[in-house]
């Protein structure tokens, strides 16, 4: 699964990348884990299955939530939480309920 | 201190998450991300240009020629002095995207329709004339460069609202079936292309003939002196840092919004230093609100000048949890990014900690400001040194080598530390006294079920 993050920069989301694909790893998961900075958001979007965004972005969810809507691609902001302690193995499972759903 | 947080997220956010989704405002800061790279490279060759070596002057025309500064300093040129024609650009090109309309087109008839305005000619006196001669065939750089911002960025606003306007409303050749998509493309961008630059042609023309003579003069008189006045006072440094602050403290990026809309006089302003910077290295530079200045010497760690309370936790904590926090946030604090400690230590929706998160960099702003000014640090030199770099060499670097600059940024992390301290030891004793199973109070508790409902 392809699963992009987006916060405004794109560095802090790519801290959690690497957590997350130690966790996707570990649960033998394949696909794409990737983070990318708010202007980048929309030449990334086509190639995602999910889009989670850093809590300090979040004002960009409705707007984004829309884009996601048309493509069929669920999207949500990640809970502050796991984002502090860079919890990838709760945001990966985050990313899955949500594709599931 | 509860209730100002709960009326921050109540009041303050909707309004700051309005203006940062404010499509405008979204292209122009993401137009101007697109010149960043380019000035990040401009600024390395600046700084091969004036490296403060004793002697490095000489030896360098030893080895290149006497002209080896001039021919060093090239891309300069074409990165700094441009910045106006990529963001006019960028800027539409941004825009164009979000209404779903080719971008590319809207990017090349924005460039267009800034140099449409620009004047393409120059006035040179020659030696021993009495008076200036005009000169054409020439695009005099000054514009094109940061002094050309607002009217590439006002341009680019402008041409793209047209050219969507018309592209949506249809107004367009329809070429039949069969014919190329690029072929038709390019025909689609006719009408809109045309009206756009009749437009600025017509707006040119009307201003050629008032004493303002050109879009550059006005702009500079009504928009831009008056915006790079205020954004550059002591006072506009406060209420941008206090902005930032406020809007983190509720956990939105604070300076991703703030800087959007501060992003073109912060950048007007480093560039007038840059200029001055580029002729005396050791000249007197006109500002000391640049973009560097924050990025440098307020945000050392990330915003709220987080890397002493990092240090703080590394070294001081008794909490697992506060030990944690600093193992995992050093790594990206040294490079300015600190996340981990704004949502995972947390000090968002965190009343004790929003106090120090907000007095330490105000209290920076104003040390740092008043020490420039006085002249006891060197000001930032305009040399784009990107926000990640590591604090101690980030001040060497944008002061142009001058060490002051790194000596600011070791009494700012003092400072900051000191600020931190009573409140770090507070927030511990509390994460500690959960760890080992005494009572919580209800006022912990209260923060933590904020934190992980927001």
């Amino acid at each position: 699964m392809n699963i992009l993050l987006c916060c405004a920069a794109g560095m802090s989301t790519s801290l959690l990348v690497q957590r997350m694909e130690e966790a996707a790893r570990e649960k033998g998961l394949e696909g794409r884990i990737w983070a990318v900075s708010a202007d980048e958001v929309m030449n990334n979007l086509d190639q995602a299955q999910v889009l989670l965004l850093g809590p300090q972005v979040r004002y960009k969810l409705a707007e984004l939530k829309k884009e996601g809507e048309a493509r069929g691609i669920p999207v949500d902001v990640i809970s502050p939480l796991d984002y502090g302690t860079l919890n990838g193995k709760n945001v990966l499972e985050f990313a899955l309920r949500l594709k599931r759903n | 201190m509860g209730g100002f947080i709960s009326f921050l997220e109540r009041r303050v956010l909707p309004v700051a998450g309005r203006i940062a989704e404010q499509k405008h405002l979204q292209a122009i800061r993401d137009g101007i991300i697109l010149a960043m790279p380019l000035l990040i490279i401009g600024s390395l060759f600046l700084i091969i240009g004036f490296l403060p070596i004793p002697g490095y002057d000489e030896f360098m025309g030893g080895v290149f020629g006497e002209q080896w500064r001039t021919k060093l300093l090239y891309p300069v040129n074409a990165t700094f002095d441009i910045m106006a024609l990529i963001v006019s650009f960028g800027v539409s090109y941004r825009l164009a995207e979000k209404y779903k309309v080719d971008a590319l087109s809207a990017g090349a008839i924005s460039v267009a329709s800034f140099l449409l305005a620009t004047p393409n000619f120059t006035m040179f006196t020659p030696e021993g004339a009495a008076a200036a001669v005009q000169v054409g065939g020439v695009l005099p750089m000054m514009y094109l460069g940061s002094q050309g911002l607002f009217v590439a960025m006002l341009l680019a606003v402008i041409s793209t609202e047209i050219y969507r306007k018309i592209i949506q409303k249809n107004i367009v050749f329809r070429m039949p079936d069969g014919v190329p998509p690029a072929v038709s493309r390019s025909f689609v961008a006719l009408i809109p292309a045309f009206v756009v630059l009749l437009v600025v042609w017509l707006l040119r023309i009307v201003i050629e003939n008032t004493s303002f003579e050109s879009i550059h003069n006005i702009v500079s008189t009504v928009l831009a002196g008056p915006l790079n006045m205020l954004g550059g006072t002591l006072f506009g440094a406060i209420v941008a840092v206090l902005l930032v602050h406020l809007l983190w403290s509720v956990g939105i990026h604070g300076a991703a919004i703030v800087g959007g809309i501060m992003g073109p006089i912060w950048l007007t302003l480093m560039d007038q230093n840059r200029m001055v910077f580029q002729q005396n290295p050791n000249a007197d530079l006109p500002n000391v609100i640049t973009q560097q200045f924050f990025d440098l010497w307020i945000y050392a760690g990330g915003s709220g000048a987080t890397l002493s309370l990092v240090i703080l936790m590394l070294f001081r904590a008794r909490s697992e949890q506060m030990k944690s926090i600093g193992r995992l946030s050093i790594g990206p604090g040294i490079f300015n990014i600190n996340e981990p400690v704004t949502f995972g230590m947390p000090i968002v929706m965190n009343p004790l900690l929003v106090i120090p998160f907000v007095l330490a960099p105000i209290t920076l702003v104003i040390i740092s400001y008043l020490a420039m000014s006085f002249g006891l640090v060197a000001k930032p030199s305009g040399l784009a040194v990107p926000w990640t770099t590591p604090p101690i060499i980030s001040g060497y670097l944008a002061t142009g080598g001058k060490i002051s600059g790194s000596v600011l940024q070791l009494v700012n992390f003092v400072v900051s530390l000191l600020i931190y301290y009573p409140f770090f030891r507070l927030w511990d004793r509390q994460k500690l006294q959960e760890e080992q199973g005494k009572a919580v109070t209800p006022s912990a508790a209260a923060n933590n079920n904020n934190a992980v409902q927001l």
